[in-house]
């Protein structure tokens, strides 16, 4: 079996039990939290297909993430929007933020980009709280164009309320687990197709790789564009879970979040980021019995990650079991 | 727009301007020596700020005093940060990349532990000067003069440094090519320290006359830094003069959009103005492309 086929059949496995978790648990809480995860699995993952493959070191994941966002719930409260249609439109929308932002900056080295990124996705998040013309006043409340400060709320969201009752969140459950199987899958294929192996040339050496003909900056923009398509995907689905969206997503913290599971999951490999989402979401589940150490916490194993373990978890694994495989295959 | 106008745009904008000079030239420093990008930069000033603040309301020192304690507890900051984190990380793969989380999660963690021990609630900065001058319809305040003051003496300093001792050579010297530099016999390690030590310095300073412009809380470094990484990059990382000088005209420009269309539109002018620059100069507005063969 190929690298990709192996890849798949892991993805199935996973999607597969992720599939049957809800028969052995039943509280909302844990589902909710499950859902959760597979939404930053999500962003984790295709980060780190730009940043670890690809190597563009965007720091503007959470933009991407709120353009999805902010574009469902818009068209929800203005258009009645069904979310079905609103999800690939978030995609959408990310994507072509992202394909402005590339031709800007995509030329310029790794800490432009990551300057540059943050720098836009700072801008917008100023833009929207400081906006302050109303474009309606719906009984003495303001509506701003972007939602200012408050953000959008009460989003029509899937639908399973009436259907399912009290069970709702099981068909919430199932919707964002098909969207994290199209995702992953997607990134998947980007890390072991064609694209991936012109990332490769390009790392390996990016002078030989021009000469036969592989245009860097065009590879970089394709990259960014298709993540940023994912991750704005999951930034509607996101929405509508929570049937809200509002200025937070842009908070620092929730991009060093996210971050944090890509770095210690291990960048660079198919899955560290899954693996790196479950257990930083661990990592605070367990800190906030503690008290409220959430930010200490994730400053620190990005910190202690990258200076003690900089290939992060998976990377470590590799090596470990990297050295038994060798050795086995030799004797073999 | 009337001569006042123009006037008090001026006074407003080399102030703003002198204050973002020096939070920029020392993270142009600490790119242009050791291709860091430092993320933390912004968290050394909140760290300038709050030291100013302790030692002046809680411990009653004069003015001057607290001012200077800023600027040692942001060294000692800046200094630990190499001894503790970056030193291990030098030679490193993909150094650019985890340089950046690194300082990254090091800013969000002291800044959680400033939020712990200070709160969210936003301060005065007592560190700065009552009283006003003026002149016709135009107003300078005190504070306005001893900004532009402090940070012309301090950024004649880093550059009497970097320009005249032999200490400036090493760092000089290490920016432009590292492994020359070391076979010349400079420490690398030492430089980096030294680099270290400056930026931070220069950071708690500014974070110092920005609290006294605005009000100190946990956050406030974010917004100084993103404008500090803007400049650099608008003049080219790595060019120490080149940052100053940007920041000066991007301090100007601020002050004249937010006075003119409103005070919320400074920010996304200035970064169209810069995005604009880059597209067409990607190495920047003092930088050059360096072609190395390798």
């Amino acid at each position: 079996m190929n690298t990709l086929g192996k890849h798949f059949a892991i993805a199935a496995l996973l999607v597969l039990s992720l599939a049957v978790l809800p028969a052995l648990i039943t509280e909302r809480y844990l589902l909710g939290e499950v859902v959760v995860f597979m939404i930053w699995a999500v962003v984790a993952m295709h980060w780190n297909v730009l940043t670890g493959y690809a190597g563009v070191f965007s720091l503007g994941q959470m933009l991407f993430f709120a353009c999805g966002a902010y574009a469902m719930a818009m068209l929800s409260h203005y258009y009645d929007v069904s979310p079905w249609v609103g999800m690939p439109i978030g995609g959408a929308v990310a994507a072509a933020v992202a394909f402005f932002i590339g031709l800007a900056c995509l030329r310029l080295s790794t800490a432009y980009v990551a300057l540059l990124t943050l720098a836009v996705a700072y801008m917008v998040y100023t833009l929207i709280i400081t906006e302050s013309g109303c474009i309606s006043n719906e009984g003495g409340r303001c509506q701003r164009l972007f939602g200012g400060t408050t953000g959008f709320s009460r989003i029509e969201d899937f639908g399973f309320r009436p259907l399912l009752r009290g069970n709702w969140i099981l068909g919430n459950y199932y919707v964002v687990l098909g969207a994290f199987a199209i995702s992953i899958s997607a990134a998947l294929v980007i890390i072991h197709g064609r694209l991936g192996l012109a990332f490769r040339a390009l790392d390996d050496s990016t002078a030989y790789a021009a000469a036969r003909g592989l245009n860097r900056v065009r590879y970089r923009l394709i990259a960014f564009v298709v993540t940023a398509f994912f991750t704005g995907f999951i930034g509607a689905v996101q929405a509508i879970h929570f049937r809200s969206a509002g200025p937070s997503l842009f908070d620092f913290s929730t991009l060093l979040f996210v971050l944090s599971m890509v770095i210690v999951g291990g960048l660079r490999t198919t899955w560290g980021p899954v693996l790196g989402a479950a257990l930083m979401m661990m990592l605070l589940e367990v800190g906030k019995s503690v008290g409220d150490i959430r930010n200490t916490l994730i400053g620190l194993s990005l910190v202690l990650v990258v200076v003690l373990m900089p290939g992060g978890l998976m990377g470590l694994i590799e090596t470990l079991f990297g050295r038994l495989w060798t050795r086995s295959r030799k004797e073999g | 727009m009337t001569m006042d106008a123009v006037f008090q745009i001026i006074v407003g904008g080399l102030t703003l301007g002198s204050t973002y000079a020096l939070a920029a030239i020392g993270l142009s420093l600490t790119y242009g020596t050791m291709g860091m990008f430092n993320m933390a930069h912004g968290v050394l000033m909140t760290i300038g700020a709050y030291s100013a603040y302790v030692a002046a309301s809680i411990l009653g020192l004069p003015l001057f005093v607290g001012f200077a304690f800023a600027l040692l507890v942001g060294m000692v900051t800046g200094g630990l940060l190499h001894l503790l984190v970056v030193r291990y990380m030098l030679d490193t793969p993909r150094f650019e990349i985890n340089v950046i989380v690194v300082t990254a999660g090091v800013a969000i963690l002291l800044e959680d532990l400033i939020l712990k021990q200070f709160g969210a609630y936003p301060f005065r900065q007592p560190v700065q000067l009552a009283g006003s001058l003026r002149i016709g319809e135009v107003t300078v305040t005190a504070q306005n003069l001893v900004t532009f003051a402090v940070a012309f003496v301090l950024i004649s300093a880093t550059a009497w440094v970097l320009l005249r001792t032999r200490f400036g050579r090493a760092i000089r010297a290490t920016a432009m090519d590292r492994e020359a530099a070391m076979l010349m016999g400079v420490n690398a390690d030492r430089t980096f320290l030294h680099v270290l030590l400056i930026a931070g310095g220069l950071a708690a300073a500014a974070g110092v006359l920005i609290s006294a412009q605005t009000t100190l809380s946990p956050a406030m470094g974010t917004n100084p830094l993103l404008r500090a990484f803007v400049i650099c990059v608008f003049a080219g990382l790595g060019s120490v003069g080149g940052a100053g000088i940007a920041a000066i005209l991007l301090g100007l420009f601020e002050v004249a959009i937010q006075y003119t269309l409103g005070v919320q539109y400074g920010f996304p002018f200035m970064l169209g103005l810069v995005v604009v620059v880059i597209i067409f100069r990607p190495a920047g507005l003092f930088g050059h492309t360096v072609v190395e063969r390798k």
